[in-house]
């Protein structure tokens, strides 16, 4: 029989034969990316697979991930929103502003959408944050998983406008999409202080570690403003 | 000050107490469009840190938290499903064409292949391949069917090749039919590519030819990325590999990516190759930019290219001597 541990606020460790990362499923019956259903006490718990999500990785590599149930997430780089849908499992009575910016993708984000009442999909581009200011509201949580090279610049923009005060940014750092020659840990160190410094008011960080094994020249960080 | 939303405008004072505001009707589609029409909108932001729900509440757009996201929700829905629906460019269905493209050669040739190796059995004299392989045996299944008028029917007679069984003609005659089909399938998509290209991106394909601009695109992404592209990455769009091998360590630079397929870089000696793809890729993105900032069709651009092309070819008639003399290990000649 399945066992339930809670790692954290929505989050949860489903044990059958093996531990999975898991969230409870907001849309009962449906999977989103071939995922695993695990139904324990009448409960039905989506498998999180943490290779497939920068996200899921950073909770296995003991990040703290400051979500509540209420938490307003504004998302940038959603994707097919593989991870978006574990996210509003995680919030359910909160609210997750989706920006993803390749029409591709967001054909995928808004299936997803119109089956979970707390996931908002906005087709625009992260680094020009104006373009959707007339649509969010201040949040509880940006997370950031873009891929660009200038992820740092795109998450201070955001941060400044959407970021409630004192609350996080959470980030994937890709090295191979800033430089794709230099040394991973030289970059790692570059963007580290470009969140630090380059910009007013700044970032302090307050963790950051490689995810491996899960994902090859990922950095996670998580920041404050200052 | 004045703030645009997704559901009016506000007029608030410096507290952000909301003094007048002009609020649209909760018609879904209206808002959506309301709120596409604000992307571009560089005026009367809403300022760092505004909240949006609360201004919502307090002018009394909507009554309760539970109104506002519900509606909210709708309107980005909508909005995303008008944007998305509308990225479906012509360029992009080029792109879809030419990736098309590839699967059925890529599917043709396979099956074509077993075809060839499955028939070989009953009658391997054939000299048939490919299309007129699988022509051959949609018409007659066995050699035995053969018209005497034939240039194959003496062939046909002597052949070492088994007895075609009934059971195995019917099939292999069904098999034949599918590689047919798919060949003529090729056929209609390359003519759909040319056709297309023409309308828009008519200079990339006086340049390029119909497939290489077609390609061009559809490694770029769209045509809008090709334009903005510096020619030097058009010159080396699809040899990655040795680009990033030259980048990471000291192998050579790629001359040439998939424009090498253009005639006039692929018919030039090797010495010279280098230079012309230079010249070719910059005609290229030339004439990419100007199918799309303007469209017009530009006939000057294929002449100047051929100009400059034979210019570097009398400029450098013979190979370029190696240096003996400085006793460096004359370097293996790399086929080019």
């Amino acid at each position: 029989m399945a066992e339930v541990k809670k790692l954290s606020d929505g989050i949860f460790e489903v044990i059958k034969g093996k531990k999975q990362l898991a969230t409870k499923n907001l849309d009962p019956g449906k999977t989103v990316y071939g995922e695993k259903l695990i139904q324990v006490e009448g409960i039905e718990y989506r498998t999180w697979d943490p290779r497939r999500s920068k996200l899921g990785a950073m909770i296995l590599k003991k990040f703290n991930i400051p979500l509540k149930e209420d938490s307003k997430v504004l998302y940038l780089g959603g994707a097919s929103g593989t991870t978006i849908s574990h996210v509003s499992d995680i919030v359910s009575e909160g609210a997750v502003y989706a920006v993803e910016f390749s029409p591709r993708s967001m054909r995928d984000l808004i299936g997803l959408a119109s089956r979970r009442k707390n996931v908002y999909p906005i087709l625009a581009d992260a680094g020009k944050p104006d373009s959707y200011s007339h649509l969010v509201e201040p949040v509880d949580l940006i997370f950031q998983d873009v891929a660009q090279p200038n992820q740092a610049e795109i998450a201070a923009r955001n941060a400044i406008r959407f970021l409630k005060k004192d609350r996080y940014l959470l980030l994937s750092i890709k090295a191979r999409s800033i430089d794709t020659v230099a040394n991973p840990k030289e970059v790692f160190k570059e963007e580290v202080r470009k969140l630090e410094k380059a910009f007013e008011p700044g970032f302090e960080i307050l963790n950051a570690k490689d995810l491996m094994p899960y994902h090859e020249d990922h950095l996670g960080v998580v920041a404050k403003l200052k | 000050m004045k703030i645009n939303t997704w559901f009016g405008v506000l007029e608030t004072d410096r507290a952000g107490k909301i003094l007048e505001s002009r609020l649209l009707s909760k018609d879904v589609r209206e808002l959506a469009l309301h709120s596409l029409s604000l992307r571009d909108n560089r005026s009367d932001l809403s300022p760092e840190g505004f909240d949006l729900k609360a201004a919502a509440l307090e002018c009394g757009f909507v009554e309760s938290s539970a109104e506002y996201y519900s509606l909210l929700h709708k309107i980005t829905l909508e909005a995303a499903k008008l944007q998305v629906s509308g990225a479906l460019t012509p360029d992009q269905r080029i792109i879809q064409a030419v990736e098309a493209l590839d699967d059925v050669n890529e599917t043709t040739n396979s099956l074509s292949e077993r075809l060839s190796e499955w028939y070989g059995g009953y009658f391997p004299e054939s000299g048939l391949a490919g299309e007129d392989l699988s022509l051959f045996i949609a018409k007659y299944g066995s050699r035995e069917n053969l018209d005497p008028q034939d240039p194959l029917y003496s062939k046909a007679r002597s052949s070492m090749g088994a007895k075609l069984e009934p059971a195995d003609e019917v099939l292999l005659k069904g098999f034949a039919e599918s590689v047919c089909s798919l060949y003529e399938r090729r056929r209609q998509i390359e003519t759909y590519i040319e056709n297309s290209m023409e309308l828009v991106a008519p200079n990339l394909k006086l340049v390029a030819g119909p497939m290489l601009g077609a390609r061009l695109i559809s490694l770029a992404g769209s045509l809008e990325k090709l334009a903005e592209f510096p020619s030097s990455t058009i010159q080396v769009i699809g040899a990655s590999k040795a680009l990033f091998k030259h980048l990471r360590a000291r192998a050579p630079s790629p001359k040439h990516g998939i424009i090498y397929s253009q005639p006039l870089i692929n018919t030039a000696p090797w010495w010279v190759r280098g230079k012309i793809a230079r010249a070719v890729a910059s005609k290229l993105s030339l004439a990419a930019r100007i199918d799309f900032y303007s469209g017009k069709k530009d006939p000057s651009l294929t002449e100047k290219l051929e100009t400059k092309v034979l210019l570097i070819r009398t400029l450098n008639p013979r190979p370029p001597q190696k240096k003996q003399e400085s006793g460096a290990k004359p370097r293996k000649k790399r086929r080019k």
